[in-house]
């Protein structure tokens, strides 16, 4: 997923119920940007059985050295 | 022992007390002579709370006298950050919004403080809604950290750093959702133990981001942050998400041996780019625990990037909807850097998000994997030591984020993994300025990191360094 222009953040806001104009929108685009970036790798790569209580039973682990 | 009690540990001053060798009253008042000295030059408290502070150590040392001790902190005077809903009071979170706000009921975590016989002495500035890394407030002003006046504190919980560094109180809670308690435990030379998530309830304590919210204490020493893990954690009926593992010995832990332990060290991310003075606090650091008997090795871990952009991911989503109605009905109320910084959640699809939240076990366990020859990792806390607060007023400028990203980049892939992590004082830089390391370790392994930085303490004289006179 690459990160969204300013046009697309603004439609997305609207959506959400929370207008913001092109400036904030173009200010945001740049903001989250790389985190898109950083999380491309990622998404869109993770298997269909996956769900985030995963985290928990991975914290339960019991790891011994 | 220090005839200013003010100077004491926590954890002394609390036997000083229970043993009659200082008063309540004597404690408190000392606590309010720092206070009334340093706070015009540090602006760490939200609110000083002199009368009825002594008219409850008054009633401390009644108690104590009758033979009644509350607990392990009877008569201790501590000031928190002003997040944690204490019933009666006021709690801004930093905020205009909420600058009226009075909470009804009091927080699990202050709970259990008070009732181990802690009393209030005030309240402590933080970033407005714990949604920033430096201690700016566009609201109150910055906190300035106690080392040099001008400087950052780091954030979000400004004012517990700058406090306990000043040792205008014991002791502070903080919160840590990105770094906001071992940032400012790193700048301004204290100890701070981000816990595990779901170590200590978060119930009555603001939420920023439910998912990577967690409670902590920043103290002089590790072993005061080991007094207070002891006192807080545990199961809560009133927050589902915190555990019901058994609570150690965290005292008994603080004094263990750590001969044998293995400690990794990041061969590359934590280790890149840094200070020049960052870098040799690192090196002495493992000096230092080589001395005291661990075995020092280098680890890889996975990348940290991708770490880093999904707690961001994360965290920009769920503090957007927290704040959604006020983002709509009070946007004007916001500071900009910190409406900024909410504004960003709007822009993340919701199957970005889920897909950053499912990541989080796999990701956990490819760090467990990674680290499974240590007990613990060490890496520094932030790449620098504090910037002026000047330099890193950055507002809702457009390259605001990325600033703020650089600073916490080593602090965020650990709030996102939910592992603990103490920051401790390991050094200075040419400025005289602290420089903190932390100590990352495996999920509810708080009492690991207390060893190994109680150990380090006990060969150290960094954490026991007080700011000059204000």
């Amino acid at each position: 997923m690459t990160r969204p222009t300013a046009k697309e953040v603004k439609a997305i806001a609207d959506t959400g119920g929370v207008p913001v104009d092109n400036e904030v929108a173009a200010r945001i685009a740049g903001s989250i940007g790389p985190a898109f970036e950083g999380f491309e790798a990622i998404s869109g790569t993770l298997p269909f059985d996956l769900e985030p209580a995963s985290f928990l039973l991975a914290q339960a682990v019991k790891v011994a050295r | 022992m220090s005839t200013e009690p003010a100077l004491m540990s926590l954890a002394a001053v609390a036997k000083a007390i229970a043993a009659k060798e200082f008063s309540a009253h004597e404690v408190t008042r000392s606590c309010l002579h720092r206070i009334a000295q340093w706070q015009p030059k540090l602006n760490a408290f939200m609110s000083v709370e002199a009368e009825s502070a002594l008219k409850a150590a008054d009633e401390a040392d009644a108690a104590l006298a009758k033979g009644q001790n509350r607990g392990p902190l009877h008569g201790v005077p501590l000031a928190h950050k002003d997040m944690y809903y204490d019933a009666g009071h006021v709690v801004t979170c930093g905020s205009l919004i909420r600058r009226d706000f009075v909470a009804s009921s009091t927080s699990t975590a202050l709970q259990r403080l008070k009732d181990a016989g802690s009393i209030r002495l005030g309240s402590l500035g933080m970033a407005e809604f714990a949604y920033g890394p430096t201690g700016h407030n566009y609201h109150y002003g910055a906190v300035h950290n106690p080392w040099k006046s001008g400087y950052v504190t780091g954030g979000s919980s400004s004012g517990s750093g700058s406090a306990v560094g000043a040792r205008l109180t014991f002791a502070a809670l903080g919160s840590d959702t990105g770094g906001s308690v071992r940032m400012p435990a790193h700048f301004c030379g204290v100890t701070g133990l981000k816990t595990t998530y779901g170590r200590v309830s978060r119930a009555g304590a603001m939420p920023l981001s439910q998912s990577l919210d967690t409670v902590g204490p920043l103290a002089r020493t590790v072993e005061d942050c080991a007094l207070l893990l002891g006192l807080m954690a545990g199961a809560d009926p009133e927050d589902p998400t915190a555990s019901t593992l058994p609570v150690p010995d965290y005292i008994a832990a603080s004094s263990a041996s750590i001969k044998g332990l293995k400690i990794g060290v990041p061969a590359s991310f934590y280790v890149d780019d840094l200070d020049p003075d960052v870098a040799k606090a690192l090196e002495d650091t493992i000096t230092v625990l080589k001395r005291e008997g661990a075995d020092v090795v280098k680890v890889e871990l996975p990348d940290q990037h991708q770490l880093s952009a999904a707690c961001q991911l994360v965290l920009a989503v769920e503090a957007a909807a927290f704040h959604k109605r006020w983002l709509i009905e009070r946007p004007q109320d916001y500071g900009p850097q910190v409406l900024m910084r909410l504004q960003n959640g709007l822009a993340i699809p919701g199957v970005l998000y889920l897909e950053a939240m499912r990541w989080r076990g796999p990701a956990l366990a490819a760090h467990i994997a990674a680290t499974s020859d240590v007990d613990a990792v060490l890496a520094p806390v932030a790449p620098v030591a504090a910037p002026t607060i000047a330099e890193s007023d950055v507002g809702n400028a457009p390259d605001a984020e990325a600033v703020i990203q650089r600073l916490t980049r080593f602090t965020r892939p650990i709030n996102y993994l939910g592992l603990p992590s103490l920051s401790i004082p390991s050094g200075f830089n040419a400025k005289g300025l602290p420089i903190g390391m932390q100590l990352v370790g495996r999920s509810f392994d708080e009492a690991t990191l207390i060893a190994i930085g109680a150990a380090f303490q006990r060969a150290t004289d960094f954490h026991d360094k007080v700011p000059p006179a204000a």
